[in-house]
């Protein structure tokens, strides 16, 4: 395999893997979010 | 006379023809196939209006304004994302938090597709060897996102912005023919009668205001390539949920979006031109995204399926497949797909917040690839 192939898997693993990190703090920022305002505040 | 006459003299170029066929067959697909119809029909009018030879449209004229204006500065798809952001409730992800990493696994088909490029790229005669960046803006169609495909594509491969605008927009509406295959290959029945509990608990209206503020500053400082796509989705969504906005959330969901999918179809349609549309790169393009629609789906359903390893209560591995973007599309499709197996089984609100994760994960996406991608 040429560098460029190495690169892009790379990348491409890389990538995937930070997507699951980015969405895995959303996913605590959430449970955070229900957990400070666990219920509706009247006016939603 | 020679002015009247060279328009004529040039439709001897087969190419003129050929293009006139693919506008028309796109303008055909959107009136009477209902395929996205409010991007194919202006994309087909656009192909037709920068094929005529000698066009007054194109080469300095309107056309080439819009596309300096609002596709080459990323400005259409930036707009478009306002629009989505305020169309979107984000209400059913932050009840079921849980979804949000099948909006991770079904982008699979962006790195597959990606890596697949870059390795069909070096058959020698097969294709023009792309580089990193092009395969990067074909792996992107697998975003199942139109706007997020225009903005990588534009900065990566501008030449090949076309193929890719149509092989994403054509295979979002081709969702309910490509996704139920793929599940049911890789599902078994009983995996598809699988029942999930709605998610009881109330989301706060603060709850609901706070998430995309903080989801634009967390994904800003991770990945600051992404803050124009976030940002202008989370920003949309902000004046949905702060509900003192409703005129401007209104005006964002229906004008602006409105008139910028006008002006963005037949922008894109005006790139069609017949010496950089026909080529076989066109036409692995659009392979490509097939395959990257695919590998979206089967990605979803199998990490959904891995993940039932370790639980007790059990996913609808169905669930995984709605982590592409195609939003509420993929949704509709799953729930269809779980009544077809069991007529009292709803997984729709499970499905629903999977697909708005695949929102957020094919921006977050298409972010990483534009800062990892040299």
């Amino acid at each position: 395999m040429d560098t460029v192939v190495l690169e892009g898997l790379r990348i491409s693993g890389l990538s995937y893997i930070l997507i699951f990190v980015v969405l895995g703090i959303f996913y605590g920022l959430i449970k955070l979010l229900l957990r400070v305002f666990p219920r509706r505040d009247g006016s939603a | 006379m020679s002015e009247l006459l060279r328009g004529i003299v040039g439709m001897s170029d087969w190419r003129v023809w050929a293009m006139f066929c693919v506008g028309l067959a796109l303008i055909w697909l959107a009136v009477k196939k209902e395929y996205e119809p409010n991007l194919l029909l202006p994309m087909g009018f656009g192909c037709l209006l920068a094929n005529i030879p000698f066009s007054s449209a194109v080469g300095g004229g309107f056309l080439d304004v819009l596309f300096k204006g609002g596709i080459t500065n990323e400005l259409f798809p930036i707009l478009i994302f306002i629009g989505v952001g305020a169309m979107i409730d984000f209400g059913p992800l932050l009840q079921d938090p849980e979804m949000l990493f099948f909006g991770a696994a079904a982008q699979f088909g962006i790195f597959f597709t990606m890596m697949l490029a870059l390795l069909v790229g070096r058959i020698p005669g097969v294709m023009g060897i792309p580089g990193l960046r092009e395969a990067a803006a074909i792996g992107i169609i697998g975003a199942a996102d139109g706007p997020t495909s225009i903005y990588v594509a534009t900065r990566f491969a501008p030449a090949l912005l076309a193929p890719i605008t149509v092989a994403a927009y054509s295979y979002m509406s081709l969702v309910p023919i490509i996704q139920p295959p793929v599940i049911r290959a890789l599902t078994t029945r009983e995996e598809r009668m699988i029942r999930m509990e709605n998610p009881e608990r109330e989301v706060s209206k603060t709850a609901k205001v706070i998430f995309p503020i903080a989801v634009t500053l967390i994904a800003g400082i991770i990945a600051p390539m992404s803050v124009a796509l976030i940002g202008s989705l989370m920003f949309g969504n902000l004046l949905r949920e702060s509900g003192v906005t409703e005129r401007l959330s209104k005006a964002a969901q229906n004008e602006l979006t409105s008139l910028v999918t006008i002006l963005l179809g037949i922008t894109i349609g005006s790139s069609m031109g017949g010496t950089q549309f026909l080529n076989p790169t066109t036409l692995l393009i659009i392979a490509m995204g097939l395959i990257a629609f695919v590998f979206d789906t089967a990605g979803g359903v199998l990490f959904a399926k891995l993940i039932n390893l370790f639980r007790k209560r059990k996913i609808n591995p169905m669930i995984g497949a709605c982590g592409i973007s195609a939003f509420p599309m993929s949704a509709r499709v799953i729930q269809k797909m779980a009544q077809q197996e069991d007529g009292s089984n709803f997984i729709i609100m499970h499905a629903v917040g999977a697909n708005v994760a695949g929102q957020i994960a094919s921006i977050i996406a298409g972010g990483l690839i534009l800062a990892l991608v040299r």
